[in-house]
């Protein structure tokens, strides 16, 4: 299972909310957002409305997978 | 064991100057930032220590920032580069080249401006404005080339940032313990300290000891 982790501060929870909009099941451990899916994550940049500051350091953790894609359109997390 | 934080911030942060004027006119005349103590120190000592004026301006909170003037010192470099304390080559890329700044905070967006005003109409205008992730920035060099940001607090920090950068720093150190640290295994490592350590955490028991704002 792919797993990324993003800290629940303002700024991020739109990036939670689109993961969950895109088919990822989205939970808490502690402070952190935990989205999980049993294939790609896949989080569309522009329907986060993040700011490039705060896009480029969303992401507080990946288990499971890798990050393929981290740019102006997507962040996309594949299974190991 | 928690070691008692007793300290009180900048006292002074201290750099040379080539041209006292340009620096008088940028920091107490365009900036506004008053005089607040000065040595002028007769030289002494093994090394030919030349003549000198050391010069504090106050940058709020009674924090100061201070300059020496050496009396006959010419320039220690000549690269385009850099600022008057250190010059750099074509090899060496501007991110680093521009890493190196000191940061003024100030209170909300109004301040923010009026230093922006006050930077614009000078000689040394603002060079960029930027929102960062919590905190919004101006950015200037001074006549000696050194990079000053003006900056304030786009919201109040939240204590779950206090536990991420704890968690960062541990996960930064394990991987730069190992050959090859990359941002991937600080992602990978930082995962496993969240799910060990993130999910009994709750506000007022941050690991971010001594800091205040930890606590609320």
């Amino acid at each position: 299972m792919t797993a990324l982790y993003v800290l629940d501060v303002p700024e991020n929870t739109a990036v939670a909310k689109v993961a969950a909009e895109a088919g990822a099941a989205v939970g808490k451990v502690g402070p952190y957002f935990e989205i999980t899916a049993d294939g790609p994550i896949v989080v569309d940049r522009r329907a986060t409305g993040c700011r490039h500051a705060v896009w480029y350091s969303c992401v507080a953790g990946v288990a499971g997978g890798r990050i393929v894609q981290h740019d102006k359109d997507a962040l996309r997390v594949d299974p190991a | 064991m928690t070691l008692e934080h007793k300290v009180r911030g900048v006292d002074h942060t201290a750099f040379p100057t080539f041209d006292p004027a340009a620096t008088v006119r940028f920091y107490r005349d365009v900036l506004g930032f008053p005089v607040v103590h000065s040595i002028c120190a007769a030289g002494w000592g093994p090394e030919n220590h030349p003549d000198f004026i050391h010069f504090f301006f106050d940058i709020g909170n009674d924090d100061r920032i201070a300059f020496f003037y050496y009396f006959g010192l010419e320039p220690v470099h000549a690269h385009e580069r850099g600022d008057v304390y250190a010059g750099f080559g074509p090899e060496v890329p501007e991110f680093f080249v521009r890493s190196r700044h000191l940061a003024i905070h100030v209170d909300d967006q109004d301040d923010l401006l009026e230093y922006r005003r006050r930077l614009d109409d000078s000689a040394w205008p603002v060079e960029m404005q930027i929102q960062h992730e919590t905190i919004e920035s101006i950015y200037t060099h001074d006549p000696n080339g050194y990079m000053v940001e003006f900056t304030r607090a786009m919201r109040p920090v939240t204590p779950q940032e206090d536990l991420d950068a704890n968690l960062t720093i541990d996960a930064l150190l394990d991987v730069v313990a190992e050959p090859e640290p990359s941002f991937g295994k600080l992602l990978a490592r930082k995962a496993e300290l969240i799910v060990e350590r993130a999910a009994d955490w709750e506000v007022g028991a941050s690991e971010a000891t001594g800091n205040a704002r930890a606590q609320v």
